[in-house]
Parts: C-alpha cells; structure tokens; sequence
C-alpha cells in the first residue's frame, strides 16, 4: 500500500503548528531565524529544518491573494535525489512509497540536492551528511501518522492511503470549483511519476505561484550519468584492457633488434 | 641486466621523475575513489580505500594533486610538446607503428607524436576535471545549472582520461620495454634512444661526440 499526505492549501491558516511538531518529533535543534518582512519563519529549509510552511503572495484582481505552501520532500515516485545517489543505501525507497535518507550510509556528495528537482535535501555543516523530510518513517512504520499530520488543527493536512487521498483532492477541487475557483486542481506532478505528497491549489494552472516547479522531472544530466554513460565507460574501460592485451598477443613488445630497419643503419653505433 | 659499463642516455632527471611519479599516484587514487563513486558496482573500491564517507574527503584532494603535477609537468615539458612535420605524417601512419612496421615512419624527437597526443589529451581532460571537480566539490556554493552539467561532464572527462592512461601504461610497461626503467632511474642506452627517438639520439650524440 503505497500512503500519501494531502496537503489542502486552502484550508491553511498559517499557524506553522506543522512546523513545531516536525521539529520536535525529529528532535531537531532550534535555529534562530531571519526577519524578511513576512510571517515565514525562517527563509528556507534547513539540514535542521524539513518543513517550512511558505507566505507565498500573489498579486490577483487588484488585490493581493496570500498563498499558503507547506515547502518539504515530495516522495516521488521517480525521485530524483535517489537517482542521483553514488552510495548504495543512502537513498531507499520504502515499500509505501517513502523517500528515506539513511544517514549511516550517506557520503555527503550532495548529488541527491543536485538532482532533485523540488530542492529539497539539504547539507548539514557539521555531520556533512544530508537530511530532509523522512514522512516520519519512524511513525508511519509503526502505524501512526506523521507528526505535522497529526497535530494540524484545520485539517488541512490528511495521511492515508494514496489513491483514496487522490479522490479526496479531486472531489475538493470540484467542491472548489464550484464555490468560484475555476482553476482549482490537484497537484501531483506526472513528470516524476507522481508524488506522494500531494496539493489541492486554488491556482493548479499556476503552481510556480506556491513555489512548486510546473514540470518537475529527473534531470537529463543524472540520466545520462546513471544510463549511456556507464555503458561508455564500460566499453572503452575494457575495450582498452582487450585491446592492448589482445595487441601484446598478436604483436608482442617492440624490438629493435628485430624491427629495425636497414636502410636507416646509417647512424654509427656507439659501441663500434 | 645491465653491464656496468654500458652507455647510459639521461633521459629524465630527477625533477621528471618525481613529478611523473606524484602524477601516477594521484592519478590511481583518484581513478579507484573516482570508479566507486561512478558505479554503485565497482563502490567495493570505495570500501577497500576507507569507505564512501572517507573517499568522498579524499577524491577531491588527490584530483588537487594530480592537477599540480599535470601543471608541474606542463611548465617542463609544454614547449617541446609541438607536432612537428615528421610528427604530423607519422601520426598519419599510426597502424605502422601498431604493427612494428617502423622502417614507414618518420624519425621522432625525444617524445613521439603519440607521447604528445597524451601530454596534450591530459592537459585537456584534467583541465575539463578540475573545473568540473570544484563544482562537485562544494555543491552548496554552486549554482544548479553547473552543478548538472559537472555531474555528467565530470565522469565524461574521466572516461577520457583513464582510456589514454590505460594505453599509456600498456605502452610504458609491456609494449615498449625498458621504458620503465627510463622513468623508474632516468636512463636508456643507445641502441632504445636510436630506435625509438632517433632525432633525440642525434643530438644527444652530437653534443656528447668526444
């Protein structure tokens, strides 16, 4: 069963009560944070910090519209932080659909911040491992849902599974169509394969407006690492190997004594 | 092997021999730490050199060091690395020279157009390497778009580079021999000299016809 969280951006009212609880399940140090003139509590996501809830505002009808976004790892299900990943089992993918960093086998390359394409993973200073949103593994695993979901006070964060989270995000689009938002929709980019966080947007043709990329996908370069470019390598590494050993086969060392020429003995030889 | 008494050719000194040498070393570490980062196959590499975690630390600075030593090298050797005419047409006749067929080819220099085809296919990928190797490096401070061209131009230029070096190490051990021991202690005899770099081997004996 693959589970999901729902994240209804129109239910937001900003309390940032996600963001406590997120810090203190995952017992994360507090950090103080910038002032930058609006009610975010801190400018971005941090190693220590996986779970911002953005003030995103919109200019709309001579008005200015605030657009709640809860900023946090996405758990596609084509990921690009694990295709980018050199170390075996530092990027799992679980069963349900969880994107997981396993510190203990994490090198801290930052390929994983490279090739997601929500940038989301972030480098800690001081372990020089890479951290982010885990869904709460350590919760969903033992039946209980994560901790932002668990302590949101207006619902607008639901847990479950994801098909049924799907048709809940659809029928609150149509729900939202109806009350005056014709371009209500749900967020669940196709380009990573669908990710189990999803969004119900007042604005889904709009979603660089929430700060989320209108068509996330695995970056070209990271496939091209992870796909031709291994067959390359592999065939001139030991293609090279082959032929040169093939060549001593055939040829064996060159030998002046064999394959001199006569017509250039002019030169004296010094021993004579 | 040798008798005492033979005629010995410097042929790289000292400085050459040490910077050659920094170069390899660097150049292995590099390749083995670089291959278990290329390939969650070859990781075990990784594993026997201290770790994914270690490495990571580490391949960065051997790369620095490679990088030092292929500038080390090119302030020494760069001026004479030019293809001259005899360099150009026995580039042309490259299958004579695979197949020991050196009576077709025009007399070489003290490095031999494929020898300069390396020293130049080196300063071309460390260069490609250690711009895109600082990008890797320090993710945090570079912007994405570098950061994705890096991760596959990095191991691109890598591919090149091991490709020449394995070639390279082909030549200087089994293909040529007594090539090591040129550069293990810095000397060759004469009849090596006037085989392999006959116009090399006129100089050195015109100015040391006693």
């Amino acid at each position: 069963m693959t589970v999901a969280k729902l994240i209804d951006t129109t239910l937001c009212i900003g309390c940032k009560a996600c963001e406590v609880a997120c810090q203190e399940w995952n017992d994360q140090e507090y950090t103080l944070g910038t002032f930058g003139g609006t009610y975010q509590t801190m400018p971005d996501l941090a190693h220590n910090f996986w779970n911002l809830i953005k003030f995103n505002e919109m200019e709309r009808d001579g008005g200015t519209s605030w657009l709640m976004s809860k900023y946090q790892c996405m758990h596609c299900a084509e990921a690009g932080c694990l295709a980018a990943c050199p170390a075996p089992g530092a990027i799992v993918a679980r069963p349900n659909g969880t994107i997981d960093f396993v510190q203990d086998n994490c090198i801290g390359c930052g390929y994983c911040i490279t090739g997601c394409p929500f940038d989301v993973p972030r480098l800690s200073p001081t372990t020089k491992k890479v951290y982010k949103c885990s869904l709460c593994s350590d919760r969903t695993a033992v039946g209980l849902e994560p901790a932002c979901i668990k302590t949101c006070p207006t619902n607008c964060l639901t847990f479950g599974e994801r098909d049924e989270l799907v048709r809940i995000a659809e029928a609150r689009s149509t729900e939202l169509k109806a009350d005056g938002f014709p371009d209500a929709g749900v967020y669940n980019p196709q380009g990573v394969g669908g990710t189990n966080v999803l969004y119900v947007l007042k604005h889904a043709s709009e979603p660089e407006q929430y700060g989320l990329p209108k068509d996330p996908h695995i970056p070209l370069s990271v496939s091209l690492w992870k796909g031709p470019m291994k067959w390359l390598g592999t065939l001139m590494f030991w293609g090279t190997i082959l032929g040169t050993f093939l060549h001593f086969v055939i040829y064996g060392p060159q030998d002046p004594s064999k394959h001199g020429h006569p017509e250039k003995e002019d030169e004296p030889r010094d021993r004579a | 092997m040798t008798e005492p008494d033979e005629i010995r050719i410097p042929r790289f000194d000292a400085y050459e021999r040490v910077m050659h040498w920094m170069a390899a070393l660097s150049f292995g570490y590099a390749t083995l730490t670089g291959l278990a980062i290329w390939s969650p196959k070859l990781y075990w590499m990784g594993t026997m050199l201290g770790g994914g975690f270690h490495i990571r630390g580490t391949h960065p600075w051997s790369g620095v060091v490679f990088a030092v030593m292929i500038g080390v090298m090119f302030r020494r050797w760069a001026a004479g690395m030019g293809l001259d005419a005899d360099d150009r047409v026995w580039l042309t006749r490259l299958h004579n020279y695979a197949t020991h067929d050196h009576g077709a080819l025009p007399p070489s220099g003290r490095f031999n157009a494929g020898q300069k085809m390396l020293f130049w296919s080196q300063v071309a990928t460390t260069l490609a390497l250690f711009a895109t190797g600082m990008v890797l490096w320090f993710p945090e401070w570079m912007p994405r778009s570098l950061r994705l061209a890096s991760i596959a131009l990095h191991p691109l230029a890598a591919i090149g580079s091991i490709t020449s070096i394995l070639v390279h190490i082909y030549m200087g051990t089994a293909a040529v021999p007594q090539s090591m021991r040129a550069m293990l202690r810095g000397y060759v005899v004469p009849e090596w000299a006037r085989f392999h770099h006959p116009k090399w081997y006129r100089e050195w004996r015109a100015s040391h016809r006693s």
